[in-house]
């Protein structure tokens, strides 16, 4: 075990770093490079120059990576000159209130998908199985935003009971404060997640319900709800704990689709209104703190299965 | 897991002489034909797509609409006024026209980046996956890395550093997109690689070549293929949340993600006509692509079943 | 011992049957029409008796079991008849009543043991289950009762066990568990369908002898499902045999295996490997059942076996036959006749006690005397078990074949036999090339195979060739037969279209299958014709060796027979020689010339096949011998001997000297050091041989310490 754990911190580690070369990559190799994004279209070449020695952009580029390192190593993402404050404090202001609204709507999805995936597998193939699987491909169909604005039209105009806007605070717990604006973002994000994950757990549960062992558990007389609850679920379930690290990117990109919708101080608002206005310190530091976060999110969903599913834990312990 | 391999015959196996004997794809061909037909929704999916590529590229050849012009006399004409079935929009142009033009961007876009993706993807897993040992586990851990870049920020970040033209999406979308086909080909080559009926063609004296051609490619393409679809959904999706995003394709072009983008204003004024057609044309072909997928994993998965 | 005792109370008259089945039918509906998988079944169990239950695959065997228990898969239902379990009606009982007559009054145990238990719940948890379910004992209590009924079934350290999960126990341990659990409520009735199929001979002959002390322990009826005649034989009061849905004989076990009256019976019978090897040791033609089972999907009208009997008549194909009245029942119209002097074809048990060998010169074929086909000289292989992590740090070495050496003549048989984990198949697969050998060698007529290359080693994969267990995982699904059997000759170059084409017809010709195959693909056959077809493949490069895995394993009975008989034709036609692997000492005994004995990576016995089986040397070689059930009902033999117990030893750290040691009777201080192969005709690798070698397999019998 302790020697899984080490290995899988050594991939997270090394997925880390090469996750800062593709960021850097991306930013200083495409045509035009930081100066030209920086400064804008209107600046001459010597302005552009200046800018470049200044920054060390005409240094070769494994050195500019080795700096670039440096000062990630010092919690140094840049300086954004369009909000007129460092990268780092921007995005400490906003990733609070990201996770705010990932953790809601992950924990929405999760409680609805679970009892929505059993019955499914326990129908299935009848109609609360047809009925839940055509939303759900329904669901997944549906941009985020359009579904968002469907959300908006019905609860806020033909019957409106809840604000249009996401929250406007400035810290977390000014965003709690107003749990009535925190309601259809949080639900909007979760409905994808829930057909994700239900179709997930459907699909578990069934492959479950076909093993030898449940066959055993009811030549022991045990009622169709106990073989389903307590041996069943148990072992459909282990899996979506590691589905739940492995969804994490398709979260924060609901997120942003989200965030930008309804108008909430998150990251992925930040991040839009960064790229719309070609802000790159602020796009550049979002990707890598966005991409750590899911590393980690990763890593600590993988030990988790690791630890409480016996099947995986010895596995990964034996060899 | 399976496959098509008929799709890969012709040119896979070029050593084989042409042989009367050797039409026997037909055969396996049928068999999934006759599951996929089987399968109502699947053919629904292909209906759909036939009939919403058809309205869209074939349309504009009996239905002439200006969508260059703006023509800001016919601004937000109502459905049925002056001759517009599905009214104008803010500019003039008329709607079901555009739906049609931005239909054929969105449709075009959406199957490039889905096969580019995949394309890409397949070599990268195959690569890996026959290598094996630490390029495997270096190719891996690339993968890694961006899967862990959550997409839509990746998109963005290219989008807003080149500005977007068709060519440029379907290059952005399936330079990224490829990661998930690249993990599916690597987990396939390695158990078809350690198939007993690749061991026995090597106990006849067969090379790895020929294994890779005659065994692992077949057996794999299905899973492509199957896993093409869906990407092809996956883009079309994509290109919707860049246009709402702002980082689309610049008018005059036009995609079904940027029309519904710029319903999404007319949401409070009421012009109904500008949100509505596009999000259902969005639903419908990513339904679309998803049935079909689903379809044929079924056609597939039958022809392996024992019995 | 008081074994034979018990076993006839239950046949007192008076008593009512505990189980009782009544023109039962069952159905299962699948997507295309429905099959009747049980057709009218009847049945009685009386208190205390074991019923065996014998039958091939699809004969409805194990859908009687899972009918009783409630337990039909998907779609499958009971569309009729009764089943009286204590006097009262199953089938009219109240759903809740009826899962605690399952749950306390019943018990069962599956066949396959690693899948059967909850791979994620403690095994104290999941034996007690039904305690707390059904009884509502306290967790403390359940604990106590779990760790007794443990015991009870052979665990050691049971009260460390119910904190284990099922993956940390052997395949043996597994089964105990199962059994532990179908029993911990005291059920009167257990059910053990094919309860030893996955386990090894020596582990099977544990688990059987368990169930049948627990039996009389605990006072139950047992209904033992199986396909295999032998374990019925040794274990059951009385037998029902079980063809295409329907009972089709039933009699007391003794009364049945010395007289069958139904002709499948006794055409089963005669299709046995053991049937076919007289006293002398010459092996006759195995009796095959031509033909595959009848679609169950389809209606039937007359005697279901009646397409694939030699004694049909008209009469038998429209007439329904039903079972007769009385003792011994059978739904024959033209039965065996009761009690002949020597019933057709049934063996005189070939092997009650070793023979005094009959001095002579050995009938098999001609010695190697020639230059062998195959020549294995010395031949390791280990396998690095790494560990995982950035430095893959090798952990150990697993020992699979640990210097084995052995020829094979032209023309010759030489059986490999072993359980599970001892390097067979090992040895097979480096046989044919498809692993290199950590050390040692393989001569492939007179030719050291490691050192060739390029085109020549293509070549020398002309010479040998493999045959797989599973054919149709052999075989790539999307080619059909006519590229499968094409492959090897394309690979080899050899002839062009036209002569491949005609190669191939010839192939099917000698394999008995016609041209329509050809156009069809590998998921459409039965086990058998896919056999046929993997058989042909190799043959399509004329070798002179082939090398069969476990080929016959997976097959039934019948079909087992067909394929068998085809082998030896084509092995006397073509002058082919076989290294024939198997688990199963009774078709090794009937194919092979020459056997060996694998255990544990080592080759501990090698002989003429009559030595080996009827003349052990090798303490083990005894012992597996002893295990094999016999079908010759004789349940006290099928009890004496002396039973290896315990568990295999982990080849990843094999005990030094001899590797038997830890599991042997006989072991001494001196076991410790490697004891040699040592003999002349039949060499054995132990310090303490069981007897000398037989004056006719050796003229100097000195080299034994």
């Amino acid at each position: 075990m302790v020697r899984y754990l080490i290995t899988r911190l050594g991939q997270a580690l090394v997925v880390v770093v090469l996750v800062t070369v593709i960021a850097f990559l991306i930013l200083h190799l495409l045509p035009g490079g930081a100066a030209r994004a920086t400064l804008g279209k209107e600046a001459t070449l010597e302005q552009l120059a200046a800018f470049n020695h200044d920054m060390g952009y005409d240094r070769p580029w494994i050195q500019q990576y080795g700096m670039y390192v440096q000062r990630l190593l010092r919690g140094d993402l840049g300086y954004s000159y369009q909000l007129n404050q460092s990268v780092v404090e921007a995005i400490s202001q906003r990733l609070p209130k990201t996770m705010v609204l990932s953790l809601l709507s992950t924990v929405l999805a999760i409680v609805l998908a679970i009892p929505l995936g059993v019955i499914q597998a326990v129908r299935r193939n009848r109609w609360p199985d047809y009925a839940i699987t055509s939303l759900s491909l329904l669901a997944y169909a549906t941009p985020i935003f359009f579904m968002g604005l469907m959300m908006i039209i019905l609860f806020s105009q033909v019957w409106p009971i809840l604000p249009p806007e996401a929250p406007q605070g400035f810290t977390v717990a000014e965003v709690l404060a107003d749990p009535a604006g925190l309601v259809l973002p949080t639900i909007t994000l979760a409905i994808v997640t829930i057909a994700v994950y239900s179709r997930y757990v459907r699909s578990a549960m069934v492959d479950n319900l076909n093993e030898n062992y449940v066959r055993t558990a009811r030549s022991k007389g045990l009622s169709e709800r106990r073989v389903v609850l307590r041996h069943t679920l148990r072992n459909g379930l282990f899996p979506v704990i590691a589905l739940l690290g492995m969804y994490l990117p398709a979260l924060f990109s609901g997120a942003l689709v989200v965030e930008s919708l309804f108008n909430f101080p998150g990251m992925g608002q930040l991040f839009w209104q960064a790229a719309l206005k070609r802000d790159f310190p602020i796009l550049l530091g979002v990707t890598v703190i966005i991409s750590i976060a899911t590393v980690v999110g990763a890593l600590v969903a993988d030990l988790l299965y690791a630890a409480v599913d016996p099947r995986v834990r010895l596995q990964r312990s034996a060899s | 897991m399976t496959t098509l391999s008929e799709a890969v015959r012709p040119g896979a196996v070029p050593d084989r002489p042409a042989d009367a004997d050797e039409a026997p794809v037909r055969g396996l061909w049928r068999q999934g034909l006759v599951v996929f037909c089987e399968n109502r929704l699947a053919l629904v999916g292909l209906g759909l797509f036939v009939l919403l590529a058809a309205i869209c590229f074939l349309g504009p050849l009996f239905y002439h609409t200006d969508q260059v012009h703006t023509d800001l006399t016919k601004v937000h004409l109502a459905p049925g006024d002056q001759g517009h079935p599905l009214g104008t929009d803010g500019v003039g142009y008329d709607q079901l026209g555009r739906l049609m033009l931005g239909g054929q961007t969105s449709i075009i876009v959406g199957l490039a980046a889905g096969i580019l993706a995949t394309a890409v993807g397949t070599i990268w897993g195959a690569v890996a996956g026959f290598a094996g040992g630490w390029v495997d586990s270096a190719m891996m851990r690339v993968v890694d890395a961006m899967m862990s870049i959550p997409s839509l920020f990746l998109f963005m970040l290219l989008a807003a550093i080149v500005t977007p033209s068709v060519s440029m999406l379907i290059v952005i979308i399936g330079a990224f997109a490829w990661l998930g086909p690249a993990r599916l080909v690597r987990g396939d080559a390695l158990t078809l690689r350690s198939r007993e009926y690749v061991q026995a063609m090597r106990g006849m004296g067969g090379t790895g070549g020929r294994a890779v051609r005659r065994h692992i490619v077949p057996n794999a393409i299905g899973t492509v293929i199957v896993n093409a679809t869906f990407q092809v959904a996956d883009a079309i999706l994509y290109v919707a949340y860049l246009s709402f995003l702002g980082l689309g394709v610049p008018p005059p072009a036009a995609n079904w993600g940027g029309m519904l983008s710029d319903g999404l204003a007319d949401t409070y004024s009421g012009h109904w006509w500008l949100l509505y057609p596009p999000g259902i044309a969005i639903i419908l072909i990513v339904l679309a692509f998803n049935f079909i997928g689903d379809g044929l994993r079924d056609a597939f998965e039958v022809r392996l079943r024992r019995r | 011992m008081i074994e034979t005792s018990g076993r006839h109370t239950p046949a007192a008259g008076g008593t009512q049957p505990l189980l009782e089945l009544r023109d039962l039918d069952t159905d299962i509906a699948l997507r295309r029409g429905t099959v009747h998988a049980l057709d009218g079944v009847s049945l009685q169990v009386m208190p205390g008796e074991t019923l065996g239950v014998v039958g091939e695959s699809g004969s409805g065997k194990t859908m009687t079991a899972l009918s009783i228990m409630g337990l039909l898969p998907p779609g499958g239902r009971v569309s009729g008849g009764q089943i009286l379990f204590e006097g009262r009606d199953l089938r009219s009982l109240p759903a809740d009543e009826v899962r605690r007559i399952r749950g306390v009054r019943m018990g069962m145990v599956f066949q396959d043991p690693l899948t059967s238990l909850n791979p994620t719940m403690r095994i104290g948890v999941q034996v007690g289950e039904p305690l707390r379910v059904h009884e509502r004992v306290g967790r403390a209590e359940a604990r106590e009762r779990t760790i007794e009924i443990l015991r009870r079934v052979g665990m050691p350290r049971p009260d460390r066990i119910v904190d284990n999960y099922p993956h940390e126990l052997s395949g043996g341990m597994r089964q105990r568990v199962a059994i532990a659990m179908a029993l911990v409520c005291s059920p009167r009735l257990l059910i053990a369908d094919e309860p030893t199929t996955a386990l090894d001979v020596t582990t099977q002959r544990q688990i059987l002898e368990l169930i049948d002390d627990l039996r009389e322990e605990f006072g139950m009826a047992v209904i033992l499902v199986t396909h295999d005649l032998g374990v019925i034989a040794g274990r059951a009061d009385r037998v029902a045999v079980m063809y295409a849905g329907r009972v089709v004989e039933t009699a007391a076990t003794g009364e049945l295996f010395r007289s069958p009256r139904h002709r499948y019976t006794q055409a089963l019978m005669e299709a046995l490997p053991e049937s076919a090897i007289r006293e002398s040791g010459e092996h006759a033609r195995l009796y095959s059942i031509p033909g595959l089972p009848p679609d169950l999907s389809r209606p039937l009208t007359g005697c279901r076996f009646a397409p694939r009997c030699r004694h049909v008549t008209d009469e038998c194909r429209t007439t329904d036959v039903t079972l007769t009245a009385g003792e011994h029942q059978h739904a024959c119209l033209h039965p065996v006749p009761a009690e002949p002097a020597a019933p057709v074809g049934l063996p005189t048990p070939a092997r009650v006690e070793p023979a005094p060998d009959p001095a002579g010169a050995p009938a098999g074929p001609a010695e190697p005397a020639a230059e062998p086909v195959l020549s294995v000289r010395n031949l390791v292989k280990n396998y690095a078990a790494h560990g995982r992590g950035l430095l893959r740090r090798t952990a150990g070495q697993v020992s699979a074949v640990a210097d084995v050496s052995f020829d094979v003549g032209p023309g010759e048989t030489f059986g490999l036999v072993g359980e599970s984990g001892c390097g067979k198949s090992t040895v097979g697969r480096l046989a044919v090339g498809l692993e290199q050998p950590s050390a040692g060698q393989i001569m492939l007529d007179g030719t050291d195979i490691a050192g060739l290359a390029g085109r020549e080693r293509r070549r020398m994969h002309r010479q040998v060739q493999l045959m797989f267990q599973d054919s149709y995982a052999a075989m790539n699904p999307r080619m059909r037969v006519d590229a499968i059997l094409a492959e090897p000759l394309e690979i080899q170059k050899v002839g062009g279209t036209a002569e491949r084409r005609a190669r191939i017809a010839t192939l099917l010709d000698q394999v008995g299958l016609s041209r329509r195959v050809l156009e069809r693909y590998p998921h459409e056959f039965s086990g058998g014709q896919l056999q046929r077809i993997g058989l042909a493949r190799s043959l399509a490069l004329q070798p002179r060796l082939i090398v069969g895995d476990e080929p016959v394993s997976a097959l039934d009975v019948s079909i087992q027979a067909q394929v068998l008989n085809l082998m030896r034709d084509l092995q006397r036609e073509l002058g082919l020689a076989y290294v024939f692997i198997s688990h199963d000492l009774s078709v090794v005994d009937y194919m092979a010339d020459r056997i060996g004995v694998m255990y544990l990576g080592k080759l501990v016995e090698v002989g003429p096949a009559r030595d080996v089986v009827r003349a052990a040397r090798h303490p083990y070689t005894q012992a597996l011998i002893d295990a094999v059930p016999s079908v010759t009902p004789n349940p006290a033999a099928a009890r004496d001997g002396a039973t290896i117990r315990g568990e295999l030893p982990s080849a990843l750290n094999p005990p030094a000297g001899c590797r038997f040691r830890t599991r042997c009777p006989l072991a001494q201080d001196i076991c410790a050091t490697e004891p040699p192969l040592a003999g002349d005709a039949h060499q054995v690798a132990c310090h303490f041989p069981l007897r000398p070698e037989s004056a006719a397999a050796a003229a100097p019998a000195g080299a034994i310490a």
